[in-house]
């Protein structure tokens, strides 16, 4: 019989005991939950003034590492957008623009200063630092975030923690999911199981045809 | 990487109880030393030498040239000499002043004008006095001439400079240069020794005679026969001992017996010398039968004048270089022969010339003397070359326009920039290691040794007793170089010289009597005192007089450099002395002066110089440190540390891990590691990327990397942060786990976690520069930068699609995206030979293609793009591109450990295993790495680096005296972790726990600059050589892959001849070449009258055509341009 007892819910953290289940069923929702449940996070920069000390690449990197606020149901993964654009469409893309320059002394460019044009797809935290301006540098740039996963890059994790341990019971073991803030851990938890309730009617539907 | 432990250990940080031992602790002290003086004070105070007083005793040396012209001879003198500020001469003639940056960007020599005062004189009276202006001295970075000396961070700052750069390097044409300490025989020092050779037993003594920029050796030989014999490098026959002392102006025999030793049984040896000299009765008699051997079958005159400067100038010049030194050089020369007798008969033992008391570090102020003496002189004799041809004019201006300062310049320049020092010695200087700051500050304190790399010299590899303190005993180079290329110890500091006339002085006043006025029992049993190898007199008690010199040297009478040591032979009858040495280049080091089991550094100063109250060289001044060098060290008992510190101990070790040097240093945990894993380390920290400079916007070398997050380790050394090491880190912190994963990190191999390079961890840029000017020809031509176009007649064009990324001023745009053969810097220039169009071109002169384009193995994004002009007027373009380096497989990478490996898999988070918290591990080793290596030392920085995690501030590692694991595993225990450093880990695949529990914590890993990007190469086809029509080797050159004799003698063992003709016939240099049947010489087709000739058989021939090697035909020819006639017999295949 299959239980599933919540030890802790928050926002940020998730620990549920799971009864009765296969190891690597239980194995499979923590490993999607790492690198199968979207998130979204800026892939495309463009930038249209750089005077920093730090080169386009690394504040592109710097930019998708961000986390951002996700919400599933109002966003497509590029691949499965009706669009079928390269550029995107606005139900595939948020841009957040940044445009900063350090006067009179130096100013730290952070998260924060991102302005999105979806004010719920926006960094989870204000404080993230992206770069030190010294006087009279500047930085200006459009970002392009999109939705994706952790299995193509470590900035589409959804997670900071995900394991699976055994407890004193056989058959039962507790899984853990702590989120980076783009989505409640509970939704991630949510999310995986439904992934994999898809990819085994995928599999079913093909064994049939 | 690190984030991951630190979110999970959270709330579980607890305080350490503050380390139990407040225990003695001079670090500080150390640390003051250190940080005041900086990592380059032993260049900078040699070349501050040469420029105050070098410079000017060797032109005084010279003092003047004699012009002997027709009709009134005069003279030019040469007096005060100035070095100005450094500065450029551009190519309109206009003069300013620069900096090294300047100097750097412009490829300019950043070097001071050097000038002279000169004066005419005529029958001794002076006519016209005048500077002049000799040549240009290249000026050390940061020297007392150069313009940052002076300057504080800020300053420094704002002309472009690192404030941390350590100095004591030349820039030259704009590449910056490193005078290596070099290892050298202790000057006007007497060496006794004895060799075997083929049962023969030779005592030598030897000397090294020197004076600033010059160097005679003397040789006296103790021969089987009892006769000794004097070797000068002037004359080219070994010298009978008494004839010299005799030309010396010790007439009688009781003079040079007496000048030896007043002891019978040494003067019993002298016998045969004297009989030996039998033929020199008077001083006179003794200069001729010199005079006859240096310059035989000259005029009598002549002979005697040569004999007399075989003397002054040949013998001991460090004693003075006129007659009237002739009486100490005898005195010494006597010594100097006591001493090999008193060695003959056992009474002392033969000297240790490795022992570091005996050697002493030249750099670049040394260097640059013997250098300057000889462009000086050549200078001079140039003058007066042309100055007796110009004839009777005279005065100043003739002078002014005799003297060419290209011969000093173009000296110095050319032998700093390629480290050829003449006389055979090359590699003087270095490129400064610019890898990472670690690597130039190892650089700058690096010590060559002049033995010959190719000879084994067993006993100058070892490592010596006296290096404790002074070498560092880890950091040396694998191979042909071990033990011969060394390394500064952190506490080493080098000496200056002392002037020797106060000294002397003191001597006199503590009682010590001249040669002359010594009575006969002093000189008979006495102690013999020397000071910079002049022997000044006898004193009754060495002992004493040493310790009284010490007293006063600790009161601050006597320069802390001045070093005094007793002497006393461990065999009945040896003579005892006292050496006080006052030379530069001597290895110190500082020690803590003990009075009745009491370091007189109480803690309370150590306090204030922490406080900053105090500085190190206060210390010195209160007599409670002194600087030892390690013939002094023969005199002291020196306690480990505070604990073994006992009442007969004189001195206390100021601090123990400051043994090692700048590399080793950085190791924690060392004492625990298997000793040639610390030399590893030391040879792999210098290659590990990091922060070099924070200079890097306008730096312009040619090869630079740059880590791009680095960070200060968590388990760090007190070397770390004294070397500045946490602004300037090496590596990353990652998390390690010790476990094998599926084979993919066999052999040392290591797995990495995909999403921690996702992260950004050992993520690193590569800068390359790419570097044109625009040269000006004679005849007006000149080199143009612009797109070459197809149609303006240009040999070379590489089509278009190269030259589409540069604009019209021939260059590429920043951050324009660039790959292999993309041209970067266009450029056209002048055909090499102007004859060469006028007869074939129709279409008048053409240019040639120079264009710069990006290696063909390269790519990246242009970073920078400067623009400038160098000293001969040229423009000149200097193009960065830089490509960023994402760790793959292949990719080299090493712990502190000496526990190198590549990337062997890159693995998704998911499937890596994690502990219970949700630590995934960025790297896993394999456990194989350590029980043959014996690096403990990694496991605690392991279990050091987890507890740093925990405590979130950095542990202390630091050699011997570092936190132990009894206090790690107590922070483990408290925190909730396995003091043993294991934890229960799962497998992510499976989700299934691992059956024993794993090693993981945080370990400081560095990456090297070997990486798979530069090296990956293949070929299908390509260039081949055009000697041989081979394909040529290497990867810059396209080249193929060698199927070398191995190789080829597996196909041979497997029978595969098609392979093998495959390989090494067909897709090599196959050729066909005709034969005549009947010479068996090479024929040739004649295309005009179509038909085959030989031309040994003419009409008659009988040709075939045969497939050979390419390499077989160059063959056959090359013999035949040796006379030798190859000949092929050829037949029909049945
Ligand atoms: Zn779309």
């Amino acid at each position: 019989m299959v239980s599933i007892d919540v030890i802790e819910s928050s926002p940020s953290r998730l620990r549920v005991r799971l009864g009765g289940v296969d190891r690597a069923y239980a194995n499979a929702i923590r490993r999607i939950a790492i690198s199968e449940v979207p998130t979204m996070a800026i892939d495309d920069v463009v930038i249209l003034e750089n005077s920093s000390v730090m080169f386009d690449e690394l504040v592109s990197h710097r930019l998708g590492l961000i986390p951002l606020k996700t919400d599933l149901d109002r966003y497509n993964l590029p691949e499965d957008c009706d669009c079928k654009n390269a550029l995107g469409c606005p139900k595939c893309r948020v841009l957040l623009v940044l445009d900063a320059e350090a006067t009179d002394r130096i100013l730290t460019v952070s998260s924060g200063d991102l302005i999105s044009e979806d004010p719920e797809s926006k960094p989870v935290s204000d404080i993230i630092p992206i770069v030190k301006l010294a006087p009279g540098q500047k930085i200006k740039l459009e970002a392009y975030a999109r939705l994706g996963k952790g299995s193509e890059h470590a900035k589409w994790q959804p997670t900071s923690v995900s394991t699976l341990i055994e407890t004193a019971k056989p058959d039962e073991f507790e899984l853990c999911i702590e989120s980076v803030g783009s989505l409640s851990a509970p939704e991630i938890f949510a999310r995986a199981i439904q992934r994999i309730q898809q990819s085994l009617t995928e599999i079913a539907a093909q064994i049939k045809a | 990487m690190l984030l991951l432990s630190l979110c999970s250990g959270g709330g579980l940080v607890k305080m350490q109880r503050a380390q139990t031992q407040t225990q003695y602790d001079a670090w500080p002290v150390l640390q003051d030393i250190l940080t005041r003086e900086g990592v380059a004070r032993q260049h900078l105070n040699s070349y501050n030498e040469f420029i105050q007083r070098g410079l000017q005793s060797i032109i005084d040396e010279i003092g003047s040239i004699d012009i002997e012209t027709v009709g009134t001879p005069y003279k030019v003198k040469f007096s005060k000499v100035k070095l100005k500020l450094p500065r450029v001469v551009e190519i309109d003639g206009s003069v300013s002043n620069i900096l090294p940056l300047e100097a750097r960007l412009r490829n300019l020599t950043y070097a001071s004008p050097i000038f002279v005062d000169m004066t005419v004189e005529e029958d001794g009276i002076v006519r016209e006095s005048q500077e002049q202006h000799i040549g240009d001295l290249p000026v050390m970075v940061k020297s007392d001439r150069c313009m940052l000396a002076t300057m504080n961070p800020q300053q420094l700052v704002e002309v472009g400079e690192d404030p941390k750069d350590p100095g004591g390097y030349f820039i030259i044409n704009g590449s910056e240069r490193v005078i290596v300490g070099l290892e050298d025989l202790s000057p006007n020092k007497i060496l006794v020794d004895y060799e075997k050779v083929g049962g023969v037993t030779n005592y030598k003594a030897k000397v090294y005679s020197s004076i600033v920029g010059y160097r005679a050796k003397l040789d006296i030989t103790l021969k089987q026969d009892e006769s000794i014999v004097v070797k000068l490098p002037s004359s080219p026959v070994d010298l009978p001992l008494v004839v010299v002392l005799r030309a010396l102006g010790l007439e009688t025999d009781k003079e040079i017996a007496q000048a030896v030793s007043l002891r019978p049984e040494i003067q019993d040896k002298l016998e045969v010398s004297f009989e030996k000299a039998s033929e020199a009765k008077t001083t006179k008699d003794a200069l001729m039968y010199i005079g006859n051997r240096v310059a035989h079958g000259m005029l009598d005159e002549f002979r005697l004048r040569r004999a007399e400067s075989v003397l002054d100038w040949g013998l001991l010049p460090h004693l003075g270089k006129t007659k009237d030194d002739r009486y100490d050089k005898a005195i010494f020369l006597g010594e100097a022969v006591n001493k090999l007798i008193e060695l003959r008969l056992g009474q002392i033992e033969s000297d240790d010339k490795d022992h570091y008391g005996n050697k002493v570090i030249k750099f670049a102020g040394q260097m640059i003397a013997d250098l300057f003496r000889t462009a000086f002189r050549n200078l001079a004799r140039d003058m007066k070359y042309q100055l007796e041809r110009t004839g009777q004019r005279r005065g100043l201006n003739v002078v002014g326009a005799a003297i060419r300062p290209g011969i000093i310049t173009d000296k110095l320049n050319n032998a700093i920039a390629t480290g050829n020092w003449g006389r055979g010695k090359v590699g003087v200087t270095q490129l400064l290691d610019r890898t990472n700051y670690l690597s130039t500050l190892s650089h700058l304190r690096r010590i060559q040794s002049p033995l010959s790399r190719s000879q084994p010299n067993f006993e100058a590899r070892d490592l010596h007793a006296t290096h404790f303190g002074r070498i560092c005993p880890s950091e040396t180079p694998e191979g042909s170089n071990c033990g011969l290329v060394k390394n500064l110890a952190l506490s080493a500091l080098i000496s200056v010289s002392v002037p020797s006339a106060q000294v002397v002085a003191k001597l006199y006043d503590l009682g010590v009597k001249p040669f002359k006025e010594a009575d006969e029992r002093m000189k008979l049993d006495g102690c013999r005192v020397f000071v910079e190898g002049r022997f000044v007199g006898f004193v009754k008690d060495g002992d004493a007089l040493a310790r009284s010199f010490r007293k006063l040297r600790r009161e601050g009478q006597i320069h802390p450099h001045a070093g005094v040591a007793f002497f006393d032979s461990p065999f009945e009858g040896g003579t005892k002395r006292v050496y006080i040495a006052t030379n530069s280049g001597r290895v110190l080091r500082p020690l803590i002066i003990c009075d009745s089991g009491r370091p007189t550094l109480a803690p309370d100063i150590i306090k204030r110089v922490e406080a900053g109250q105090l500085n190190w060289r206060d210390l010195v001044q209160m007599g409670v440190i002194e600087l030892i060098d390690a013939n002094e060290e023969e005199n002291s008992l020196i306690a480990i540390d505070f604990k073994h510190l006992n009442e007969k101990n004189t001195h206390l070790e100021m601090y123990p891990s400051a043994i090692l040097g700048i590399a080793a240093s950085i190791i924690p945990y060392p004492e625990h590691n298997q000793s040639p894993r610390n030399t590893y380390e030391s040879a792999m920290a210098k290659q590990s990327l990091g922060f070099p400079t924070p200079t890097y916007p306008f730096s312009t070398y040619v090869r630079e990397h740059l880590l791009v997050y680095p960070q200060p380790p968590m388990v760090k050394t007190r070397s770390t942060s004294l070397l500045s090491l946490d602004e300037r880190p090496t590596g990353q912190n990652a998390v390690v786990a010790v476990l094998s994963f599926e084979g993919y990190n066999i052999e040392d191999a290591i797995i990495f976690n995909k999403s921690a390079i996702d992260r950004g961890l050992a993520r690193s840029i590569f800068y390359r520069l790419y570097e044109a000017e625009a040269k000006q020809y004679l005849g007006g031509m000149k080199d143009t930068f612009e797109v070459p176009r197809p149609e303006a007649n240009i040999r070379g064009y590489r089509g278009e699609k190269y030259y589409r990324l540069i604009e019209s001023d021939g260059v590429v745009m920043h951050e324009a995206q660039v790959g292999g053969g993309d041209v970067i810097i266009g450029r056209t220039s002048p055909p090499r030979f102007m004859e060469e169009y006028k007869e074939f071109e129709v279409k008048g002169p053409y240019r040639r293609d120079t264009s710069v384009g990006v290696r063909a193995s390269e790519n990246g994004v242009v970073d920078a793009v400067f623009l400038t002009e160098n000293d001969e007027g040229g423009k000149m373009y200097k193009v960065r591109v830089r490509d960023m380096r994402v760790p793959e497989i292949g990719d080299k990478f090493a712990s502190r450990h000496g526990q190198k490996g590549v990337i062997g898999l890159v693995v998704n988070q998911e499937d890596m295993p994690y502990t219970e918290d949700g630590i995934v591990p960025d790297v896993i080793i394999n456990p194989h790495a350590f029980p043959s290596r014996m690096t403990a030392g990694q496991f605690l920085e392991s279990l050091a680096g987890k507890v740093s995690a925990i405590r979130g501030k950095p542990v202390d590692g630091t050699a011997f005296t570092g936190e132990g694991s009894e206090s790690l595993e107590q922070s483990l225990k408290e925190a909730g972790y396995s003091p043993t450093g294991r934890e229960v880990m799962y497998d992510g695949r499976t989700g299934r726990k691992f059956a024993a529990d794993i090693y993981i914590g945080v370990v400081f890993y560095q990456k090297l600059h070997h990486m798979v990007a530069d090296k990956i190469h293949a070929r299908a086809r390509g260039q081949v050589q055009m000697l041989t029509k081979q394909p040529t080797e290497g990867r810059a050159r396209g080249g193929g892959l060698r199927f070398g004799e191995m190789e080829r003698d597996c196909l041979i063992a497997y029978g595969a001849s098609m392979v093998l003709k495959d390989r090494l016939l067909d897709e090599a240099d196959k050729t066909e070449v005709h034969v005549c049947e009947k010479c068996g010489l090479i024929a040739y087709y004649d295309a005009k009258q179509r038909k085959y000739v030989c031309r040994v058989d003419g009409d008659n021939a009988r040709i075939s055509t045969i497939v050979i090697a390419y390499a077989f035909k160059l063959l056959l020819q090359e013999m035949m341009s040796l006379n030798i006639a190859p000949r092929l017999t050829v037949k029909d295949k049945v």
